[in-house]
């Protein structure tokens, strides 16, 4: 059931959203819900077939979600002509350092902890899967 | 024609015309970044917001305004970043087979993201706000945003730096491989999706297909990574 299934996705984020109220900690309802869904799944043992459909629709669709948002670079003029350089360096620098530094990292540790062999190029699907 | 003025002042038809309008642009970029070859400049994203951009200043209309008619757009990366935990889920497989050089990768991949850029801004004299908008902007742009807003950042600010990291990650991921001569899928496809989210992603399914499984595992365990690390700042600073 689609629409059992996007009440599920709704009542996480309300969960989270009270969790974070009630515990007074400035954890973001969405990512607690996230968290709350993710244990569920683990814990059941024939996840709902239409969570997965629903969340590969809402997913497929990620980027056209964040378009209000980033548009509110529009209102952002002053701020960017004051800090574009600082913004600009430390994005740069730092996502090239990161993508340096963690797959430098992975390399040495899988040759330390063997990974075990994965079936090459298979996509990646879980047992039972929704 | 009165009757038709006045409809146009009305909150109901400024929904209409700029989801209409957003919705538009969208599979336009959309199209143009397919024919361009998924070039990572090209994202549909970033074509979208250049042409909303350009109809919102041609129009006159404020971002205040735009955003209060595509509030519902904004309403569901709630549940999309509930929705985050699918995928996760899908690939536990593969965590567990790799747990210990991934968890290994992810945590200095993580604080390597966050703490450069925090660094690089404080060493050039940027101020609290914009340090807290950088901050989580390797994680993917729902769980920044929220991360960004608990830490008293500006998350418009933030989405803004999670679409350029992502364009960035994705263009240096093959160069900056070669010349370190990685060729490793799954540690390419994991700094992908650690330093570049959803971009790194999409540009890693196409270097491989194991490298798009690590890049997909990457970004939902950094973006869980981000939020709990940063989420311990935010609550140390109270």
């Amino acid at each position: 059931m689609i629409v059992v299934a996007f009440a599920l996705l709704l009542a996480c984020q309300l969960a989270g959203e009270l969790l974070g109220r009630l515990t007074g900690l400035p954890l973001p309802g969405a990512i607690v819900g996230m968290g709350l869904l993710f244990a569920l799944l683990t814990r059941l043992r024939r996840p709902p077939q239409a969570l997965g459909a629903v969340g590969d629709r809402l997913l497929e669709h990620l980027s056209l979600l964040f378009v209000p948002a980033a548009l509110g670079i529009l209102d952002q003029g002053e701020l960017l002509a004051r800090h574009g350089l600082q913004l600009g360096a430390a994005v740069v620098v730092s996502t090239l350092l990161t993508l340096v530094v963690t797959a430098a990292v992975f390399r040495a540790a899988a040759r330390r902890w063997p990974v075990d062999a994965p079936a090459e190029g298979a996509p990646a699907a879980g047992e039972g899967e929704a | 024609m009165s009757g038709l003025a006045a409809f146009w002042a009305t909150g109901r038809s400024s929904t209409l015309l700029w989801l209409a309008a957003t919705l538009g642009a969208f599979a336009l970029a959309e199209a143009a970044s397919r024919r361009l070859g998924r070039h990572p400049l090209a994202h549909p994203v970033v074509l979208t917001c250049a042409l909303l951009g350009a109809a919102l200043r041609l129009t006159g209309t404020p971002y205040a305004v735009y955003f209060e008619a595509v509030k519902a757009l904004h309403f569901l990366l709630g549940p999309a970043t509930v929705a985050l935990a699918i995928p996760l889920w899908r690939n536990l497989p593969h965590v567990r087979r790799a747990l210990r050089p991934l968890g290994v990768a992810l945590v200095a991949g993580s604080l390597t993201a966050i703490g450069s850029a925090v660094g690089v801004a404080w060493l050039l004299g940027a101020p609290a706000p914009v340090l807290a908008s950088l901050a989580p902007r390797s994680a993917t742009s729902p769980v920044a945003l929220e991360v960004s807003r608990s830490l008293g950042g500006l998350p418009d600010l933030t989405v803004t730096l999670v679409l350029v990291t992502g364009a960035i990650g994705a263009m240096a991921l093959s160069p900056l491989m070669r010349a370190l001569r990685i060729d490793d899928p799954a540690a390419q496809g994991l700094s992908a999706g650690v330093a570049a989210h959803g971009f790194g992603t999409a540009r890693a399914f196409q270097v491989h297909p194991l490298a798009g499984t690590y890049a997909g595992v990457g970004m939902g365990l950094n973006a869980a990574l981000t939020a709990l690390l940063l989420s311990l700042v935010a609550l140390a600073g109270r």
